[in-house]
């Protein structure tokens, strides 16, 4: 496309004031549309701040939750904070081996019909809506045997498994063949070779797509509804039964008359909000990080 | 230049990091719970949640019981004892004969009686306010939509009702307490009867929908001029005005523990199927609240857990009972407390 | 040049005078995983269809546009119309007030932004995507809400209370139009994030021709930018709306629950994703559940062809434009 095969407004040197004006009309409001987003983010943050900090106590992640209590003995969401350790590290433990070698066939072993194939297959599962997985695993593995966090665990292990491919695909992508290629060369297996010198090339990127992803998931609250919300108040790390998870506990909370339940919603969401946003800020960083390594190679 | 690892050393630690995990796992899930005795599940009435909420560390101390309870409605609690997924479902709508083939081999057994109230948020009126079964129909039928309309300006002679829109509150899933409520308004209105019915869930024509009582109770709370219906516990815990309600015998009951006990008087002797129906009772139990109503337990004749179910259930209708008044649920009458027990001693292994 | 490119020998370990037990082992363990994971989405696929089938065959397709749902046990009728079309005027709007506010972040991240602006600002619109969909779902339901229902709502009912559109304000802030604010946060980094890579990825020689010829830079935008990344554009809004449908959490705790089409803006009503949400723990008949799961299906197929289509015009713009980071969503 060429400079002169231009579409838009025919250039009338006469109109210059009008243009320049629309011209910064159009720069402010490219401003205010950036402000605006910066100032929801922002909004919604010092909400969070603000009216989670009064319960924001050592009580929040060590006591167990007194639905209905008479006194005011202390409680916190201690259940909430434990099984979502579970549910999430469970998760990770299923997406991340999966993900990877994945990740390794299509990289290093498949033909492009398959490599295609499989890559669209991935688009699809990241494309189904958190809702219809939790639909899912509810009728595979619930209906008939009941709630448990391995459950839960399998539902965001199914949401963390293509964005953990895909990370893992465009950091194999990066290394370059020269490497395979010494490797072979020197007479080493190609399993070997991807073992050994490929991938522990992929390592920074690996960590840093399972940490978005654990990101991603930490905050997912509807697969576990289906999964795993029939609970009790006490503590348990038991995934063989259903688990308290933080988003499933601040969603109940959420639809609670008792404004202390609402204190308790948000000094929970200012937890997980800070635990997200450490983790994604974390895991960009490091992937520039790692990037940048890759590319002074 | 690319670092060479070990790929023995790098599998052996992957597979050093699977076993621990899986070892935490499966012994989790093998060792005996970190608290010494048995879980007892259960899942069902938001109603009688406030109740059984009470009887958690009580049960826990005196026979180390861990007892957990799920508030998803009662409809969703025979669902779930259906399933077999909990050891007990609660119900405050007795079960149909479909339900009761379905659950296969499963029992109702009353264990609390209560009330369910009509809460109202009315901020500047502190008067007690009445109302009657037919104005009440209307009201949740959309045909009265202000608080000045003259229906309960009659009703409430002397009190200066402002002219806000009233809002209507009602329950989004399927629940005992909207079936003990539509009963009450089927059987005082029969423009409703025809119209609408009874049932744990109704096509209600107006209003917005709460998940759970404290969906319900969070709706009246938050919005001025908001009516809605929840057990009587939810109004206490959040401090929301209720109405008087209008009984057959002409008397504005309030859902205290005495207009539960006088309409509980009405039916004593429980049906077949151990359910009681204790809606708009006949005039000649003048203080009694007429939307009042038992709430149900329901679990399987033969349970691999009888021997703990029958002890907490035991408990739950005797030791279990003194909890309630605080609440306003009213201790079981002696002759429903007899059947109960009957009931219970049916469990087996 | 990828891995593929490789001599034969190493191409075809199968071949050759040894098999090397290692290479087939990798091989065939990553296959499995491959494999597996298309398993999975044919899985779901089936799961979804089989859960839904005694609706089906009860309903067939008339089910997508009845306006009913009566789950009262003896007058059972449940249609997914009303749901449809909560998910079409939710999505619509919110897309509605994305675009242009993405475009405008955008156009600032790729245009205006003094150099170091740029870094923080964009990894601070990403964060916004970061946040879970229950946080801004407690936040719409306990500050958003009453707020619109205090200070908007109640005005625009006063000047354009005539529309149906602006009718009665929702009593306690949940309504259509809350849910639709919350839908516009969270659709808006994903479609600005995409979009900011389309402007960046526009070859200088032709923003710099057109201001070259004396152009403002808003001419140079409308002139050159929008036209290059029209295809990448229209994907990024496609898998916004992808993204809008799916929401069910942050929309079930705002949107305030109905079954009926109206117009009322701050009126309630649901999404397939929200009416899903808010039934499904309390179903109690097998048509119930089978329903639901049959408004999931509706749900599914509409959200995988948005999605597929977004992903799937992303990377032929990518490709075209050179651009190697398929883009995220």
């Amino acid at each position: 496309m060429s400079a002169q095969g231009l579409t838009g407004p025919r250039l009338r040197l006469d109109h210059l004031a009008r243009r320049r004006r629309v011209n910064r009309l159009m720069e402010g409001l490219a401003w205010v549309a950036a402000a605006i987003a910066i100032a929801i983010l922002g909004i919604v943050v010092y909400s969070v701040a603000r009216k989670g900090s009064s319960e924001l106590n050592l009580n929040l992640l060590t006591k167990d939750p007194i639905p209905f209590s008479l006194t005011n003995a202390p409680q916190g969401l201690a259940n909430a904070f434990a099984g979502s350790l579970v549910i999430v590290g469970l998760a990770t433990a299923m997406a991340l081996p999966v993900g990877i070698l994945v990740a390794v066939y299509l990289n290093e072993f498949a033909p492009a019909s398959i490599r295609n194939g499989v890559s669209l297959v991935l688009d699809i599962l990241n494309g189904v809506p958190a809702i219809v997985i939790g639909i899912f695993v509810f009728g595979l593995f619930v209906v008939g045997h009941g709630q448990n966090g391995f459950d839960g665990a399998f539902a965001l292990a199914c949401l963390m498994l293509p964005l953990v491919a895909r990370a893992t695909m465009e950091v194999l992508a990066l290394v370059p063949n020269s490497l395979r290629e010494a490797g072979l060369g020197l007479g080493i297996p190609q399993w070997r070779t991807t073992l050994s010198i490929v991938l522990p090339q992929t390592i920074g990127g690996i960590v840093t797509g399972t940490v978005l992803a654990v990101a991603r998931v930490a905050g997912e609250t509807a697969p576990l509804l289906f999964t795993s919300s029939l609970v009790g108040t006490q503590t348990s790390w038991n995934p063989h039964h259903a688990l308290q998870s933080i988003p499933v506990a601040i969603f109940e909370l959420s639809e609670s008359p008792d404004p202390k339940d609402h204190a308790r919603a948000w000094a929970a969401a200012l937890v997980l909000l800070l635990f997200i946003l450490v983790a994604s800020l974390g895991g960009r960083w490091l992937a520039t990080r790692s990037r940048a390594k890759m590319a002074s190679r | 230049m690319p670092k060479s690892g070990h790929p023995i050393r790098t599998l052996a630690v992957l597979a050093a990091v699977a076993a621990v995990f899986a070892a935490v796992a499966v012994g989790a899930g093998a060792a005996p719970a970190k608290h010494a005795g048995t879980t007892i599940s259960g899942a069902g009435s938001t109603f009688v949640a406030p109740l059984v909420s009470q009887w958690i560390s009580p049960l826990g101390a005196a026979y180390g019981y861990e007892l957990q309870y799920s508030a998803v409605g009662s409809g969703a609690g025979i669902t779930s004892i259906t399933a077999r997924t909990v050891d007990f479902g609660a119900s405050d709508a007795p079960l149909t004969p479909d339900q009761f083939t379905a659950c296969n081999g499963c029992e109702q057994i009353p264990w609390a009686l209560g009330a369910t109230a009509v809460l109202y948020n009315l901020p500047g009126v502190k008067n007690l306010l009445h109302i009657d079964g037919p104005t009440l129909a209307k009201i949740f039928m959309g045909q009265i939509t202000t608080w000045n309309d003259p229906a309960l300006a009659a009703l409430n002679p002397g009190v200066s009702l402002p002219s806000t829109k009233i809002s209507i509150a009602h329950r989004s899933d399927n629940s005992g307490t909207t079936f003990n409520f539509t009963d009450f308004l089927s059987s005082a209105s029969p423009a409703w009867n025809t119209q609408i019915g009874r049932g744990v869930a109704v096509n209600w024509p107006v209003g917005s929908g709460g998940k759970g009582s404290s969906g319900v109770a969070a709706i009246v709370s938050q919005t001025p001029g908001a009516i809605g219906y929840a057990d009587i516990a939810y109004a206490l815990t959040n401090h929301l005005h209720y109405f008087a309600v209008k009984n057959k015998s002409g008397k504005y009951a309030t859902p205290g523990l005495r207009g539960m006990l006088s309409a509980a008087s009405s039916d004593v002797k429980p049906a077949a199927d151990n359910s009681l129906s204790i809606v708009n009772p006949p005039a000649k139990f003048a203080n009694a609240y007429p939307i009042s109503t038992f709430t149900y337990v329901i679990v399987p004749l033969q349970s691999s857990k009888a021997p703990d179910l029958k002890k907490f259930l035991f408990w739950a209708v005797t030791k279990g009972q003194t909890y309630g008044p605080r609440l306003l649920f009213e201790p079981l009458p002696k002759g429903v407390l007899v059947v109960a027990e009957k009931a219970i001693a049916k469990i087996h292994s | 040049m990828t891995a593929l490119d490789l001599t034969d020998a190493v191409r075809r370990p199968f071949t050759g005078r040894r098999v090397r037990f290692g290479d087939v082992s990798l091989q065939v363990v990553a296959g499995a995983a491959a494999a597996a994971t298309t398993v999975l989405v044919g899985l779901i696929t089936w799961k979804v269809i089989d859960g839904a089938r005694p609706a089906i065959s009860r309903y067939g397709l008339h089910f997508i546009w009845r306006i009913a749902w009566n789950p009262v046990v003896g007058r059972e009728v449940y249609g997914a119309g009303s749901f449809l079309f909560g998910t079409a005027i939710t999505s619509f709007f919110a897309l509605l007030l994305a675009a242009p506010l993405a475009m405008g972040i955008a156009l600032f991240l790729s245009e205006l932004a003094p150099r170091g602006f740029r870094a923080p600002v964009t990894a601070l619109v990403e964060t916004l995507a970061a946040v879970p969909s229950v946080v801004i779902g407690l936040w719409g339901i306990l500050v958003l809400g009453p707020a619109l229902r205090t200070h908007i709502e109640g005005w625009l009912h006063s000047i354009f209370g005539f529309i149906p559109l602006f009718g009665d304000p929702s009593p306690a802030g949940a309504s259509i139009f809350t849910a639709v604010i919350v839908l516009t946060i969270m659709i808006l980094p994903i479609v600005s994030s995409i979009s900011r890579e389309l402007f960046l990825g526009v070859p200088h020689e032709l923003k710099e021709g057109a201001l070259a010829l004396g152009t403002t830079r808003w001419e140079m935008v409308r002139g050159v930018v929008f036209p290059y990344a029209r295809g990448g554009i229209a994907a990024a809004l496609i898998l916004g709306l992808g993204r809008a449908m799916g929401e069910a959490i942050a929309v079930t705790q705002v949107i305030g629950g109905g079954v009926f089409i109206h117009a009322n803006l701050f009126g309630g009503g649901d999404t397939l994703a929200s009416k899903i949400a808010a039934s499904y723990q309390g179903s109690t008949t097998n048509l119930s559940t089978a329903s639901l799961v049959y408004l999931g299906l509706i749900l599914l197929v509409f959200s995988l062809l948005a999605n597929v289509t977004a992903q799937w015009i992303v990377r032929r713009v990518a490709r075209k434009h050179g651009i190697t980071r398929g883009g995220h969503a």
